[in-house]
């Protein structure tokens, strides 16, 4: 195991003051992950430095940040995958967010289009396991479930760690506060999956086909490339292009 | 709670900051800037054609300047707008309603047909 030596130049903001850059050196292992350079900042330099982290293995998705101008999740993304060492890594606040303080910024937004999505309260069950939760008391063989059948269409959704980090990539984003966005539209085509109640089925399409919804989406598929967990927004906002085009071709033919 | 937003103007400088990002954000940036860039040439197009208000001697004198080499580059430009907008609205086209795995394929596909369409193109305009 090798020492490093890391330089990062950070973002700093503190209301009422000017934004800048401060730069920090701090030696850390070389199998050490951004985040632990970020902890070492905190804990050893500057403890008025704020940013967000909690699990530490991208299930919370709270650490997002851009590395070198691109999302990531520092508390995965190991040093050797974003740069050599000699120069600095530049670390910035998610884009298309209010900044509160430093990297951290104000992520309502996003929660808020995800319960505007139906997609707030989603596993009432966990329809993929292979066990039952009455098997995990006595050691039994796996009893397979049936699957169902659309199931495809909807459980990579399930992957999702509400990050922003889609949000952060979409260049639509920038200047359209109200645009649902790579995770709000993939969450409508997630609960559109789910549910059989016409009255739900016709407001999420309503969301879908609105004036912020689907159409205002251009394709750059950034959000697709830059979600670590391969939730593949981009592909959920085609699908829902498709499907309301059908159905308003279909209504068309009956007139 | 005061938090920090640049104004709108300068977030729309992401539509064309495709440092660090993938083909798909190439597509975009392409896209609009021709997209804009076609606007701007249909109103100079109208501009232009008002001038036949003004009798056979003004639209003459008009496209002998149009027959410049310096003006036939301009046309190259336009054809390249041309050709890289309408080739990239088919790859839209084709992500939206057919499937989406293949867009970076389809995209460098579209723009090689752009690429070699625009220099034929350009032989012919200059080549007479």
């Amino acid at each position: 195991m090798k020492l490093l030596d890391i330089t990062l130049e950070i973002f700093r903001y503190k209301p009422g003051q000017q934004p800048h850059y401060d730069t920090f050196t701090v030696q850390v292992e070389d199998t050490a992950h951004v985040i632990d350079a970020i902890d070492k900042v905190w804990a050893e330099q500057d403890h008025t430095l704020t940013f967000r982290r909690a699990c530490h293995h991208s299930s919370c998705g709270s650490c997002a940040l851009r590395i070198n101008g691109v999302e990531k999740l520092p508390c995965i993304t190991r040093f050797s995958e974003v740069g050599d060492g000699k120069i600095p890594l530049r670390l910035d606040p998610l884009r298309n967010f209010p900044i509160v303080s430093d990297l951290v910024v104000d992520v309502s937004g996003f929660f808020q289009r995800m319960s505007a999505s139906d997609m707030s309260i989603t596993r009432d069950a966990e329809s993929t396991l292979p066990l039952s939760v009455d098997d995990l008391g006595s050691i039994v063989q796996p009893k397979a479930v049936q699957l169902p059948d659309n199931l495809s269409h909807f459980n990579r959704f399930e992957n999702c760690i509400e990050c922003g980090i889609c949000m952060s990539a979409c260049p639509t984003m920038a200047v359209d506060n109200k645009f649902m966005g790579p995770a709000g539209l993939a969450a409508i085509y997630c609960a559109l999956q789910k549910t059989d109640d016409p009255d739900e089925k016709a407001h999420l399409m309503a969301l879908a086909n609105g004036e912020h919804g689907i159409w205002r989406c251009h394709s750059a598929f950034e959000c697709t490339e830059a979600c670590p967990q391969a939730v593949d927004p981009a592909g959920k906002i085609m699908a829902l292009r498709r499907e309301i085009t059908a159905n308003r071709l279909m209504k068309t033919r009956r007139g | 709670m005061a938090t920090l937003e640049q104004p709108k103007v300068r977030r729309a400088g992401r539509w064309f900051d495709v440092r660090h990002r993938k083909l798909g954000m190439w597509a975009y940036a392409l896209n609009r800037i021709t997209g804009i860039g076609l606007v701007v040439y249909l109103y100079l197009h109208l501009v232009v054609l008002s001038t036949l208000t003004r009798g056979p001697g003004a639209w003459d004198a008009f496209v002998s300047l149009a027959r410049q080499p310096y003006f036939l580059v301009l046309d190259v430009i336009l054809l390249a707008g041309i050709l890289i907008h309408g080739l990239n609205g088919l790859r839209l086209a084709h992500t939206s309603f057919i499937e989406a795995k293949r867009q970076k394929v389809l995209f460098s596909a579209l723009m090689l047909v752009a690429v070699v369409a625009l220099s034929a193109a350009a032989l012919k305009i200059f080549g007479g």
